[in-house]
């Protein structure tokens, strides 16, 4: 063990083979470079998707991401549309009261009869039957399985299947989202009977559904690839686009660099800062839709008892120039939003009190509540500071950009506010346990317009999301109400009250209604876009390059 | 030297198992877990919650989960992973490759630019080539790897269309060539932020030695220059310099994190950046666990590699 082991190759000859090899690469990547384009053009062979993670599982109700991959693969009994309206898949229509596919029970409870779309087989050719439906709520409420959620289920009481293509469902209680029980899908029984599924990997990392396409592969931290079926129920014309790629760029600057390189061709949910890089491009659309979120100010009442006078809530909405916040920060590619509730949902109403920008009424409310300017420009009151502490998301540039605007603006009042910035996954710690005065984030709000998670007196967490501690025990009767309803005008006439409650209470300060913006090639045909968690691949069997 | 190695190896074990305890504490304190992430919808309940808690364990004493762990991970299962379900050691494994391919690739780039980069900007120490080198170098360890990746896309991705802004292969391709282009950049970024650091330790080694008696010595035996420099100085300057690399080394092998994100390249580094956002304990701790291994073997290679150009340290 000496000097000589090193003698064959001496230094100088490592350094000449460390070099031969270097140049040799560089020679084989300058020639082949300017031979190959990096950019493949989409076509319908092959459409590639920049997507911001890879998913956990495709198991549509295991998941905790978005479901843009797995609707491709695995249909529901109904989807949403591009205006958020429900409307029937694999069932041949969406039940109600009106065509007698829900009737309510005297004691209580309600059956709702699902009729499924007969000729509908899953991939492997086996038929789909109620036995599917009556298996899916049986997993779900079963003691062997760990699905995200089983909201909606834990109130099925029992299914029953007179008929292979008819599923009875017995709710216990009124449960109005039942519209969207199976959006999610079914899970096949004759695959995962008796199984242990959340280590059914064939199934989670493949799963089988009736969609128009299968997955063909899933290469680890790269991509996911899918290809059409060759029997879509819908016809064999269908899809259209003969594969699908999702590749996996976290990176958001990485991910709007390969759709200007034409590496991707799809970008779903462009940040708002990246669409002046887009907008000029020929090969690219940037589709916008109308969102069913919102960005706010939580005014966590508990943790920061000041926010608790109504007046210093409204002072706040008052003190804020959000139309020029949405038209700097956003480009104006957000319209301000003023309640929780969106434009494009069935229960959105306008009626409802403003706060526009008047900085004067929001000097004049806080005197009143008895914050009074004190020398430094900070309000006080009995000798302490109406100062507080505005968390929000880090590395998200127009959160942050958004927070020191809001700074500014409440300062301009006599309001001192302090911004911190948190990981997304820290965050979400913080608001669940409460330990935060304001916070700037949004609500992706379900399909159906449900409020009683986020402003019942009873659902501060962990019960609920009523992270603002809001507590106000008629509104509270008011949303349980609409809850146990499953007649539309009923439903819509306590939800609009409740909007009106809302915006006079001003519990939260809205900021702005979230736009979707979806960058697709200049050259899809049949794109609709899709404001719910659904996503933009709902109809993705009529997409069509022209 | 088997014994050497054997010692310093069996030195480690300790010290490994004291870095899996602090580990576990620090990701455990790291506020937000496994379930955080399933906070934002609205639709999961406090009951789901708890579910999800009692199913992963996590419902258990710290101590508990820390015993049963390294239990379980001492006799090699290294569970499975809290967010998709698969097991650890198989997503790990599979991330292996690329992240080899990558900083192999980069760490060689890196040794053949930094060899001339260091020896002639020593010799010519002051000159046009040192001043230059030392501006580049300079500024090689001051570029944020994220902008310089980004950068790079944007020039030769977007700019003259010329390579791929990032990911390991083309759909469909695969071939050597395609790989070669897919690395291009991630191992430009990479080699010359190593380089620039490793070519400055390589220079002032090389000073040190070039004014040594045994180099006077060498000169006076009419030795030409080129071979005092090459094989007399050189081969005493690099030692030093060899523990730099190994070390570097190691820690970029268990994932060059700011690189492979920039450019996709799904290696071990984008593994840790998505089971750190996930709070994927399972993942977290296996793969800090190969990190500290490796830099642990990578220190014990260093001091042989050492020992082996200076056989007074294994005597030692």
């Amino acid at each position: 063990m000496t000097l000589r082991c090193l003698t064959p190759l001496t230094p100088l000859r490592w350094y000449q083979a460390g070099a031969a090899l270097v140049v040799v690469c560089l020679v084989v990547t300058a020639t082949t470079c300017v031979r190959r384009s990096a950019a493949t053009p989409p076509t319908n062979d092959l459409l590639i998707v920049g997507y911001d993670r890879e998913p956990d599982t495709l198991n549509r109700f295991s998941t905790h991401i978005l479901e843009d991959i797995q609707t491709c693969v695995v249909e529901g009994l109904t989807t949403t549309d591009e205006q958020m309206k429900v409307i029937p898949l694999l069932a041949i229509e969406v039940p109600t009261i009106e065509n007698g596919g829900v009737r309510l029970r005297t004691d209580g409870g309600m059956d709702v009869t699902w009729k499924l779309r007969p000729g509908v087989t899953w991939q492997d050719g086996k038929p789909l039957t109620s036995a599917d439906v009556k298996f899916t709520a049986d997993a779900i409420n079963g003691p062997n399985y760990n699905p995200e959620s089983t909201d909606g289920f834990d109130r099925i009481g029992s299914v029953d299947t007179p008929d292979a293509l008819t599923a009875i469902v017995h709710y216990k209680e009124i449960y109005a989202p039942y519209d969207i029980q199976f959006i999610r899908g079914m899970l096949p029984k004759h695959v995962l009977d008796g199984r242990d599924i959340d280590r059914a990997q064939d199934y989670n990392r493949a799963p089988l559904g009736t969609g128009p396409y299968r997955v063909a592969d899933w290469k680890a931290g790269e991509y996911i690839l899918l290809e059409r079926v060759a029997h879509y129920w819908r016809g064999d014309e269908y899809p259209k686009i003969r594969r699908l790629m999702f590749k996996f760029i976290a990176n958001t600057n990485t991910r709007i660099n390969q759709l200007k390189s034409g590496e991707v061709h799809v970008v779903a949910l462009v940040p708002w800062d990246k669409y002046r890089e887009i907008a000029g491009m020929s090969s690219i659309v940037v589709h916008k839709t109308a969102g069913n979120a919102y960005e706010h100010v939580t005014l966590n009442e508990r943790q920061f008892p000041p926010f608790a006078d109504v007046r210093v809530r409204r002072a706040l909405t008052h003190a804020l120039d959000r139309e020029l916040l949405t038209k700097t920060i956003l480009d104006g590619l957000a319209p301000v939003a003023h309640g929780p509730v969106q434009p494009v949902s069935w229960a959105y109403t306008n009626r409802i009190t403003r706060y526009p920008f008047d900085p004067a009424r929001a000097r004049t409310l806080l005197d009143e509540a008895g914050w009074k300017m004190g020398p430094n420009g900070i309000r006080q009151r009995d000798g302490r500071p109406l100062a507080f502490t505005l968390i929000t998301q880090a590395g998200f540039a127009i959160r942050e950009n958004m927070a020191q605007a809001i700074e500014r603006q409440l300062r301009d009042v006599g309001v001192d506010v302090t911004v911190q910035l948190h990981d997304g996954t820290a965050i979400s710690a913080i608001w669940f346990e409460g330990r935060f005065d304001a916070m700037l984030h949004w609500w992706q709000m379900p399909s159906d317009p449900e409020l009683t998670t986020f402003f019942a007196a009873d659902r501060t967490p962990p019960a609920g999301r009523n992270i603002n501690y809001y507590q106000d025990e008629a509104l509270t009767r008011l949303l349980y109400a609409s809850d146990r309803t499953v007649d539309r005008e009923e439903r819509t006439r306590l939800l609009q009250r409740a909007q009106q409650i809302v915006a006079d209470a001003a519990p939260e300060i809205p900021l702005y209604s979230i736009t979707r913006l979806d960058a697709i090639p200049s050259t899809l045909k049949h794109f609709k876009g899709n404001p719910t968690n659904t996503g933009i691949f709902w109809n993705v069997h009529e997409w069509e390059m022209k | 030297m088997i014994r050497f190695l054997a010692r310093r190896a069996l030195q480690s074990l300790p010290l490994l198992v004291l870095i899996s305890a602090l580990v576990f504490l620090l990701i455990h304190a790291a506020p937000g877990g496994p379930l955080a992430i399933y906070l934002s919808n609205p639709n999961v309940r406090p009951e789901d919650i708890e579910r999800l808690r009692r199913a992963l364990g996590l419902d258990r004493p710290l101590w508990q989960q820390y015993w049963s762990w390294l239990a379980a991970f001492a006799q090699g299962d290294w569970g499975y992973s809290f967010s998709d379900g698969r097991p650890v050691a198989a997503r790990i494994v599979e991330r292996i490759p690329p992240t080899l391919e990558l900083v192999g690739t980069s760490i060689i780039v890196a040794i053949a630019l930094t060899l001339p980069a260091g020896v002639i900007a020593a010799v010519r120490r002051g000159r046009w080539f040192d001043r230059t080198t030392t501006a580049v170098a300079v500024a090689g360890i001051s570029l944020p790897a994220f902008w310089f990746g980004l950068l790079l896309q944007i020039v030769f991705a977007i700019g003259f269309g010329w390579l791929p802004s990032s990911g390991r292969t083309t759909l469909g391709g695969g071939d050597l060539i395609d790989h070669v282009r897919h690395l291009a950049l991630p191992v430009t970024v990479l080699a010359v932020v190593q380089a620039a650091a490793w070519s400055r330790y390589l220079r002032g080694s090389m000073i040190e030695t070039l004014a040594q008696p045994f180099v006077l010595a060498a000169h006076a035996r009419g030795i030409p220059a080129r071979a005092v420099i090459l094989r007399h100085a050189l081969r005493h300057a690099i030692g030093p310099v060899l523990a730099v690399v190994m070390v570097d080394a190691a820690l970029l092998a268990s994932g060059a994190v700011v690189t492979e994100s920039v450019f996709a390249w799904p290696g071990l580094g984008s593994l840790f950046t998505e089971a750190l956002a996930r709070r994927d304990y399972t993942v977290l701790m296996a793969l800090l666990m190969v990190t500290s291994t490796a830099i642990v073997l990578f220190n014990v290679a260093a001091d042989a590699v050492h020992a082996l150009v200076d056989p007074r340290i294994a005597a030692a």
